[in-house]
């Protein structure tokens, strides 16, 4: 009696957006430390103070210092802003050939799309960490190779949703009913397609910077990828982990940045879906 | 309503309430050997929740209140697990889409036996050898190594009615039991429920299609927006409808049309010489002749699966034959050559308002609004159904919508692929009937594909008939 | 089955050529003499290396078509020859024995307790959709995918070693020691596969099959085992795919972290010392390991669903 069943006849709970609405507030308030705290606070991150060394937070310093008596907080924004700004400028590198090429591919088929299909197949051979892992071994703790890593593992995705989905678009017959009135291929890309992909791009570009949020603090942090004093956050964690008995809370500060960070993009991906 | 003498079944005054209010009111009915009952209604009539009630399924959030006597125990006073406890038992269910309820990682078989197995608590070697023979009473003995998936849907249905063999109940419920199967399957499908009848298993029938009320003979109750609205002996009902909705009903059963053909003009718009298609091994048609002219419809038949959409599609160019050619009237643009589909919502944007689907359309060709006016008083299409999406509005009027579409561009030739099969039979006349009017006045050319035998004879000039019903893997 | 295999086999060529083709190229792009380096890598410690360096700088100075030299890397790599490290100048294959042993141990611990974590809060979950339970599992898997795995690796490593100091915090040799990156391991890996069961449970539940396996009168634990149990199991192991990056991704990650002698480890520390065999060699075993792992869900899924074997 699949007619009736599929209505819900209890009223579905309210609150829906509350976690997309919690990932973009979060996004916000990080988004704006990271990119005005490096400019309002006035302390360069990489001066050392030895008098201050592991101060506690609320002394001179807001957020107190590390072992080398740098201010945390500067640090801490200057982290934030390099996490964001990687993954942003990854996920841009990655979505933009893999969401033109996806197009690509589902529209001519063809060899175009066998060629393309077999450079995803490669690609996604090895796990994304391999990969990244390789090029980094070319030279160790250098922008360069870990952002031509991430972007080269995370386009595959992109590519893939993008021609699965407009495949399966193409394919409908809304589409073939437009060709035959006389829409060119201009009004269906921008009209019919481009309207199902972008949701569907979005939530993939928040999933793709929360990878490289990821990737970029996880080598740092087993000293492949950016090296100190580079004011990383994941090498600013596993720097200050020897003085956990000291000073706990520096260490916990910046693991705590990237947690909120990923949260704040997964939340904002996938709302309740998570 | 009435009641009958001999009844095994006995609802009284039953009302289905959400929290908001009824949605079923005071429906009576009753039902005996013998005596099928079949209740008639569209979608949303509330035909299914009184199955349900019955049943004892209904969706959280829906109460039932009212009497259903069964063989003497009021159903809607026993407790859940005593109404479970009836399940496969005292009461069977022939689910509708019955490939659906199958278990799609398990064989045919299996899934018989296990009534006997769980339900009878036979050994499982006797539970084999007894699905064994349910099956061969349906004739599907070469099934029970199969998996769902690799089953038709007539096979579907006939798995269902041996696992209600199997379960042995004295009440049967078919709900839907011709959903999504062609003409032929449904004769199939309805002659079997009647053997069921005739061995003196009590039958509940739901369903929105009048030929199989018809056949199934017995009791027959018209619902309509949550109420009995007639019912009575299926002589008595089909013949003489009291109701206004029952009267419209009938009437646009495509049996009952009034046949109206038009006059071929003579000049041909589109023709097909020669035609051969073949997908895989299987030829579906080689050496096809289709000739349409102005003011003509013709239409093909056959069961799904023998290719006739393909043919429209080949005229229209967008499949290409594997033989024969394609000839159009040299003078007419690509663009006077139009579709209907199928499945309406379908062929719209799912995310674009009418308005801007049509709008952009009228800006593309040069048109004016005022045409696409003319074009809604001419298809009773209210204005406010412009700006809901396709999703929002019913099937018959995004048909129309569809027409509208078309109409813009002044077609000289439109094939309506199965246009009608999907809208209710109200709706179905509806839609027919303009495109005769269409064809009539302006001198379009029309190609109907349809699996309904009675629509093709009626409106068309020639009848393509593509064959008899060959179930896949019989 | 057939084509799975064949896929699974072009895989495991195309994990050997890329890892080829990059160390190939690490070889020659590092600093110094490539010459000394290949030599050493091929021949070994025991060789006279000098002389085995003129022999190697006399066929690059042949001027031999790199496709031509390429080809025979790649080839000695399809042999299994691994050549020497850079760095202790022993076996790459012997090395690679003993912490391949190590790395299975510690993914198939984490795989274990995932699944002894994972499917069992997702089904509790999937059961009732919007309960109290499947809330929780959602806050519960939402946190723990937001947490990097080397913090919540660190974190654990805090918390149990330590504050409590129940077990060690790095190496290898007991199962104490196997425990802390393990359960780091698998806390990541249940939090998806917690999500993914409760979907499938609540899929299964709704399914209409399901359905109509009870109102054939079946009881309902025969409904569940019957009927419940292969279905929801799908969509859980194919998942179980996606979930192998991860599995591979956190070996090398919580290795490292750990200090665990596996083949992540190695291949971290081989790439901080640029000993090419080394590399080529670790990325090679965990290339393949990959693909065993997705093989075996292959095979597992093609048991499961007969709806894969349309085409076998």
């Amino acid at each position: 009696m699949s007619t009736i069943d599929h209505i819900s006849y209890v009223q579905p709970k309210s609150g829906i957006g509350a976690a997309r609405l919690t990932g973009a507030g979060l996004l916000v308030l990080l988004g704006g430390f990271a990119t005005i705290g490096p400019v309002v606070i006035p302390v360069d991150p990489s001066a050392q103070d030895f008098g201050a060394s592991l101060a506690p937070v609320g002394s001179d310093y807001l957020l107190g210092t590390d072992h080398y008596g740098r201010s945390l907080l500067a640090r801490l924004a200057h982290g934030a802003r390099l996490s964001f700004g990687m993954a942003f400028l990854t996920t841009l590198a990655a979505a933009m050939p893999g969401v033109l090429l996806g197009l690509l591919a589902a529209w001519r088929g063809g060899w175009a799309e066998k060629g393309l299909e077999l450079m995803a197949t490669v690609v996604l051979a090895l796990p994304g960490l391999m990969l990244v892992l390789l090029l980094l071994a070319f030279s160790p703790g250098d922008y360069g190779p870990l952002f031509l890593g991430l972007a080269l593992t995370l386009w595959v995705e992109f590519y893939r949703v993008t021609k699965a989905t407009t495949k399966t678009v193409l394919s409908q017959p809304h589409i073939e009913a437009a060709r035959m009135l006389g829409f060119g291929s201009r009004y269906i890309l921008t009209r019919y397609v481009l309207p199902v992909i972008g949701p569907m791009i979005a939530t993939l570009a928040a999933f793709a910077m929360a990878t490289a949020i990821i990737a970029v603090s996880t080598l740092s942090a087993i000293s492949v990828g950016l090296q100190p004093p580079t004011p990383e956050l994941g090498s600013m964690i596993v720097e200050l982990l020897p003085y956990f008995a000291e000073a706990p809370v520096q260490v916990l500060l910046p693991a705590g940045l990237i947690f909120l960070l990923v949260l704040g993009l997964q939340l904002l991906a996938q709302g309740e879906r998570a | 309503m009435n009641i009958q003498v001999r009844n095994d079944l006995l609802v009284t005054d039953l009302s289905i309430h959400t929290a908001d209010g009824p949605i079923v009111s005071d429906v009576s009915l009753s039902l005996g050997r013998g005596h099928p009952l079949t209740l008639l209604g569209e979608s949303g009539s509330g035909k299914s929740l009184v199955a349900q009630a019955i049943m004892g399924n209904l969706p959280p959030g829906l109460h039932a209140i009212g009497r259903i006597l069964f063989k003497g125990s009021d159903l809607l006073a026993e407790a859940p697990s005593e109404r479970r406890s009836r399940w496969g038992r005292s009461i069977s269910l022939l689910p509708q889409e019955p490939w659906l309820a199958l278990d799609p990682t398990m064989r045919v078989l299996p899934q018989v036996a296990e009534i006997h197995r769980y339900v009878k608590g036979r050994d499982a070697a006797g539970s084999a050898a007894a699905a064994k023979e349910n099956l061969l009473e349906v004739s599907l003995s070469s099934a029970e190594a199969l998996y769902p998936f690799q089953i038709s849907g007539g096979m579907g249905q006939r798995a269902a009615i041996a696992m209600a063999h199997a379960a042995g109940s004295e009440l049967l419920i078919a709900d839907e039991p011709t959903k999504g199967l062609d003409a032929m399957l449904r004769d199939q499908v309805t002659a079997r429920l009647r053997r069921e009848v005739e061995n003196g298993r009590l039958l509940l029938t739901i369903t929105h299609d009048v030929a199989v009320a018809r056949a199934l003979g017995g009791t027959i109750g018209i619902m309509l927006n949550g109420r009995l609205v007639e019912s009575g002996p299926a002589e008595t009902v089909l013949k003489a409808p009291k109701h206004l909705y029952t009267k419209a009903l009938l009437s646009s059963e495509p049996s009952q049309w009034e046949r109206q053909v038009p006059a071929a003009s003579g000049e041909m718009v589109i023709a097909g010489r020669g035609l051969k298609k073949s997908y895989g091994s299987k030829t579906l048609f080689s050496g096809l002749d289709i000739e349409i002219a102005s003011g003509e419809i013709v239409s093909i038949v056959g069961p799904s699966g023998c290719g006739k959409t393909t043919i429209g599609n080949i005229l229209l160019g967008l499949n290409p034959p594997d033989a024969g050619l394609v000839e159009r009237r040299a003078d007419l643009s690509s663009l006077r050559f139009q579709k209907l589909y199928q499945d309406p919502p379908a062929a719209f944007a799912p995310h674009q308002t009418i308005r801007k689907g049509v709008r952009d359309l009228v800006r593309l060709h040069g048109e004016t609004w005022a045409r696409v006016e003319d074009l809604l008083a001419r298809l009773r299409l209210p204005e406010s159904l412009l700006d809901r999406r396709p999703g929002e509005i019913s099937g018959g009027e995004l048909q129309r919508f569809a027409l509208l579409r078309a109409l813009l561009l002044n077609p000289a030739f439109l094939f309506a692929d199965e246009a009608t099969s999907r809208l209710d039979p109200v709706s179905q006349k509806e839609v027919i009937t303009f495109l005769q009017e269409i064809a009539a006045e302006a001198g379009l050319a029309i190609l109907l594909v349809t699996h309904d035998r009675d629509i093709a004879e009626t409106i068309s000039t020639r009848v393509i008939d593509l064959g008899s019903s060959d179930e896949k893997a019989m | 089955m057939k084509n799975f295999f064949l896929s699974r086999l072009l895989q495991a060529s195309i994990v050997a050529v890329v890892v080829g083709a990059v160390c190939f190229a690490l070889m020659r792009a590092l600093p110094g003499d490539a010459a000394m380096r290949i030599a050493a890598g091929r021949y070994g410690p025991d060789a006279r290396i000098a002389d085995a360096a003129e022999k190697v700088r006399l066929e690059l100075g042949l001027d031999r078509p790199i496709a031509a030299q390429f080809l025979e890397w790649i080839g000695s790599l399809l042999r299994l020859d691994l050549g020497h490290s850079l760095v202790t100048g022993r076996a790459v294959a012997h090395e690679l024995q003993v912490q391949l042993g190590a790395s299975v141990w510690l993914a198939a611990t984490a795989l274990l307790i995932s699944l002894l974590i994972g499917p069992l809060v997702g089904l509790i979950s999937g059961l009732k959709p919007g309960g109290a339970a499947d809330r929780s599992g959602l806050a519960g898997a939402v946190v723990f995918r937001a947490i990097p795995p080397f913090v919540l690796g660190l974190i654990l490593m805090l918390i149990f070693s330590r504050q409590l100091g129940w077990l060690p915090p790095a190496g290898f040799g007991s199962p104490r020691e196997i425990l802390l990156p393990a359960l780091t391991l698998a806390l990541g890996l249940a939090a998806m596969s917690s999500r993914v069961t409760r979907n499938a449970v609540a899929a299964v539940a709704r399914a209409p099959y399901f359905a109509f396996a009870r109102y054939k009168g079946l009881p309902e634990a025969v409904v569940v085992r019957r009927h419940g149990l292969r279905n929801a199991a799908i969509p859980v192991v194919s998942y179980l795919g996606l979930q192998a990056i991860y599995l591979v991704e956190g070996v090398v990650v919580v290795e490292s972290l750990f200090a665990y002698p596996g083949i992540g480890h190695a291949l971290v520390h081989a790439i901080v010392e640029r000993d090419v065999p080394m590399v080529q060699g670790t990325a090679l075993v965990m290339g393949l390991m990959f693909v065993a792992i997705n093989a075996t869900i292959d095979l597992l899924t093609f048991w499961l669903d007969p709806r894969t074997r349309r085409t076998a």
